[in-house]
């Protein structure tokens, strides 16, 4: 009974859940259940009974007229259908790839730390080599571990491109999936928020090792160490809310929630807008630094294109 | 089993000669359609439903819920006095549209297919 109870509950998916479609599902679902049970009372096999149940019900087609929902049936092809497999594959890659595109993150945000750090030494007279050459060994592994980074981004991320429809259309998603996400999404809901928690404090104490430096000493290699320590701790930050969000950013994706619903889908100019965004924000980072060699100020960007990204997003979506 | 489009006119026929007698729910109209046709003709559940929709829109039948013996709640569908003359209506259409098209059936295909 389970079996056509199923059958049904697919045939109703995603159309409006009016009362005129409630009531046609629950008088159907009599109908059936009458039918099977007097198939199994004449002696008919499980499979049997389901068979004849599910090839005898015909199509709901039919009903569109009668329920005033004809050009929902006749649309409701045009949206495409998650099953649960897909569902399913879709958040076990999201998870193992999130530790591999959360280092590759890590990996940009320490780049300038060798740089900044040999600097400091050299202010403090620790080392003695020439500045140029600190520079320069500074910015090859700057440029090393960009790169790295860029690489692992692109490898990792090329392994979910194939989901990335369920970030932009509309679909519907199978009801046992949908069930299956519901549930990961309760059981590692306080993994996630406790995982922000920790990150969000980190991120506000990131800025200690600044503030505090030049209050205790004068000395102006110790606040571009102070720099680094910052850099590090915004690092394994990122770190942790990248790979945690992915506990839930995927049940969000396929359960068209928050960034995800169907109304902010529709919102194309602002999908197309962060984009450019953060390439804009990259290479104006990068420019500015190579030009000017400043980079023990230009960090400074990430924060602040962060907060502005938020003003962004709530000005595009108050619309 | 049939399903042209000859037949799928006269589903309302059939099921309003079910309810003349006494009211009736879904599963049990759909079986006696099959007894009756001795399983030549058996009408698909979502036919069925959309055909008490569109009846009970017309003012045909009436629905009320009630239950068996056993106690299962189910929708029960009578036939109003307007069902009542739409089926007269219809059996004498009937009668002419059998009239009408038994000038073309040849006698031996009539009593091969009958």
């Amino acid at each position: 009974m389970n079996t056509i109870r199923n059958y049904l509950d697919n045939m109703f998916l995603g159309l409006p859940q009016t009362e005129d479609v409630a009531r046609a599902k629950k008088e159907l679902l009599a109908m059936m259940e009458d039918k099977y049970n007097e198939l199994k009372n004449n002696g008919k096999t499980e499979n049997e009974a389901i068979g004849i149940v599910i090839s005898e019900f015909g199509n709901l087609d039919e009903l569109g007229d009668t329920l005033g929902i004809k050009q929902v049936i006749e649309n409701k092809t045009d949206i495409p259908l998650v099953t649960y497999e897909e569902a399913k594959d879709y958040i076990d890659e999201s998870r193992a790839t999130a530790p591999k595109t959360a280092l590759g993150v890590l990996l940009c945000i320490i780049s300038p730390v060798t740089l900044l750090f040999l600097i400091g030494l050299k202010e403090l007279n620790v080392v003695h080599a020439k500045e140029d050459l600190l520079i320069a060994a500074g910015l090859v592994v700057l440029i090393c571990l960009v790169a790295t980074g860029v690489l692992h981004f692109i490898r990792y991320t090329s392994k979910l491109e194939k989901y990335e429809y369920l970030k932009f259309n509309v679909f519907e998603l199978d009801y046992k999936a949908e069930e299956m996400v519901r549930n990961i999404q309760k059981q590692d809901d306080p993994t996630y928020k406790a995982a922000v928690s920790i990150s969000v404090v980190c991120y506000i104490l990131s800025a200690l090792p600044v503030i505090v430096t030049p209050l205790v000493s004068e000395i102006d290699g110790l606040s571009v160490i102070a720099v680094t320590i910052t850099l590090i701790i915004v690092a394994l930050s990122t770190y942790n809310l990248i790979n945690k969000s992915s506990y839930y950013e995927p049940c969000n994706v396929l359960l068209q929630q928050g960034d995800y619903s169907a109304k902010n889908k529709s919102n194309k100019t602002f999908q197309t807008v962060s984009k450019v965004y953060w390439c804009v924000i990259v290479a104006v980072y990068l420019g500015y630094s190579f030009i000017t060699n400043n980079w023990r100020m230009s960090w400074i960007i990430w924060p602040v294109a962060g907060v502005l990204f938020g003003a962004i997003k709530a000005i595009s979506e108050g619309r | 089993m049939i399903s042209s489009d000859v037949i799928r006119g006269y589903n309302d026929t059939m099921i309003l000669y079910l309810l003349l007698d006494e009211p009736s729910y879904g599963y049990e109209i759909s079986k006696r359609i099959r007894e009756l046709t001795h399983e030549k003709y058996v009408m698909k559940e979502t036919t069925l439903y959309s055909a008490f929709k569109r009846m009970e829109s017309n003012g045909y039948i009436e629905s009320f819920s009630g239950s068996e013996t056993n106690g299962k709640p189910r929708t029960y569908y009578k036939i109003t006095q307007e069902g009542k003359k739409y089926y007269k209506e219809r059996c004498e259409e009937w009668e002419i549209t059998r009239e009408v098209i038994e000038k073309f059936i040849v006698e031996e295909n009539n009593h091969e297919y009958n």
